[in-house]
């Protein structure tokens, strides 16, 4: 019971700091391309954590985000929701890849993202650039293993 | 272990069960907030819990700011300073002349049986709330609220030209929505043929469209757009920005205008409510 209400614990503190980075002011160039950096820490402890960190997390935050993002509430909760249950269903087989399998894999989940996102757009007649996306996608599968790594390091110093 | 298998199984199928209940739930806020903007309101009563949160990530950026400050040196400052005072003398020498203009206009245009539009000057001067937002998005946040009697639509400049209106306003903060925002469009005109053109923005920060220009139409490049009043948000006679690009293409029904607005859009620290 201890160590459960210890994974929560720690989890929402990360997720509060994803939430932070990911309202930190950035440079113009990066701003049209920013990487989702709270759905990669999301996703980082779903994959740890599957019974505890699950799909009621990924709404929350996802309403969280587009009340602070000043977006259309429910956009944010759809994608995320998407995401944490692709994530859900193949847990186990992402655990057990190697870091470059990781990404990979990574990038197979994030495009149902994007995918999702661009329908919503579609739908609510938001424009957007698709290389903007394109290279947000990219961005983030290449800070994924860094991330992993430190998000690893503090689950193993905290939570065992 | 058989016993795990089946807690996995059980487990995937309340997964499935939960995605479908969410994204429902979703699904009908997006309707909701679509038609009844029930996000302006949720924000307007967690603004207390808000705003924290945008001051906190605004403030690396107001750290730095405040350390390049510091280190400023006293003779950078210095020269800062006259530099400031003899912008300040020139443009005071310029403003000199607003009166007896103004004068003169209103003069005119009870000669021509016009009416005279008097604009009273009341500027409030509001910082931005560096945060970053979804880049699908063209808003920024400033730190005024309710209580400074702002109102919905009110017009933001900054020192080079229009930026947008006010579109939503909560205790502490609020949100204006640019000119460049996919949404958003003003009737402008043109300065130099006094004709009137309806610009758009593009979701770009360094690009506006002007749309439904006919093709027999009189633009060139480096006509100047100003507001023209007529929308009865923007008041009359503040710059928009420069035509940069006309392309003519007859099979198309409309020329394709690029205009680059004037304000710096994505760059200012400081914002001017007006009145």
């Amino acid at each position: 019971m201890v160590i459960n209400n210890r994974i929560h614990f720690i989890a929402t503190l990360f997720l509060i700091l994803g939430v932070i980075l990911n309202l930190l002011p950035m440079p113009a160039i990066l701003h049209s391309c920013k990487p989702p950096i709270l759905l990669l820490i999301l996703i980082y402890w779903s994959l740890a954590f599957p019974n505890h960190i699950n799909l009621s997390y990924a709404f929350l935050l996802g309403i969280i985000m587009d009340i602070l993002l000043i977006m259309p509430l429910g956009y944010n909760a759809l994608c995320y929701t998407v995401t944490i249950y692709l994530i859900l269903l193949y847990y186990p087989q992402i655990r057990l890849q190697s870091n470059w399998n990781k990404m990979l894999s990574l990038l197979v989940i994030l495009i149902p993202y994007f995918f999702m996102s661009t329908i919503v757009n579609g739908m609510l007649k938001i424009e957007y650039n698709i290389i903007n996306v394109i290279i947000s996608i990219i961005i983030s599968v290449l800070i994924w293993p860094r991330l992993f790594n430190v998000l690893r390091f503090v689950r193993q110093k905290y939570i065992s | 272990m058989k016993n795990d298998i089946h807690l996995h199984f059980r487990q995937n199928q309340f997964t499935t069960l939960k995605l479908l209940f969410y994204l429902t739930l979703s699904i009908i806020f997006l309707v909701l907030d679509n038609n009844y903007a029930i996000s302006n309101k949720v924000r307007f009563n967690t603004s207390y819990i808000i705003e924290p949160i945008y001051t906190i990530s605004a403030w690396p950026s107001s750290i730095y700011n405040n350390i390049s400050k510091h280190f400023d040196s006293k003779k950078d400052l210095i020269k800062k300073n006259e530099l400031l005072e003899k912008k300040i003398i020139i443009q005071s020498g310029i403003i000199q002349k607003i009166p007896s203009l103004q004068k003169e206009n209103k003069r005119l245009k009870e000669l021509l049986n016009s009416s005279t539009t008097t604009n009273s000057l009341k500027i409030l001067i509001a910082e931005l709330i560096k945060v970053n937002l979804s880049p699908f998005s063209n808003k920024l946040i400033i730190n005024k609220g309710k209580e400074n009697n702002l109102y919905l639509g009110q017009v933001a400049i900054d020192n080079l030209g229009l930026l947008g209106q006010v579109s939503e306003i909560n205790k502490d903060f609020s949100v204006i929505t640019l000119i460049s925002d996919p949404g958003h469009a003003l009737l402008a005109v043109n300065a130099r043929t006094n004709k009137r053109i309806v610009v758009s923005g593009i979701g770009d920060n360094r690009k506006l469209k002007a749309i439904y220009i006919p093709l027999n139409e009189d633009v060139k490049q480096g006509d100047i757009l100003i507001t023209s009043g007529l929308d009865n948000i923007f008041p009359e006679g503040y710059l928009i920005g420069q035509i940069t690009k006309v392309e003519k293409n007859l099979n198309q029904n409309f020329q394709d205008v690029d205009i680059v607005p004037s304000s710096s859009l994505s760059s200012n620290r400081e914002v001017m409510l007006l009145w």
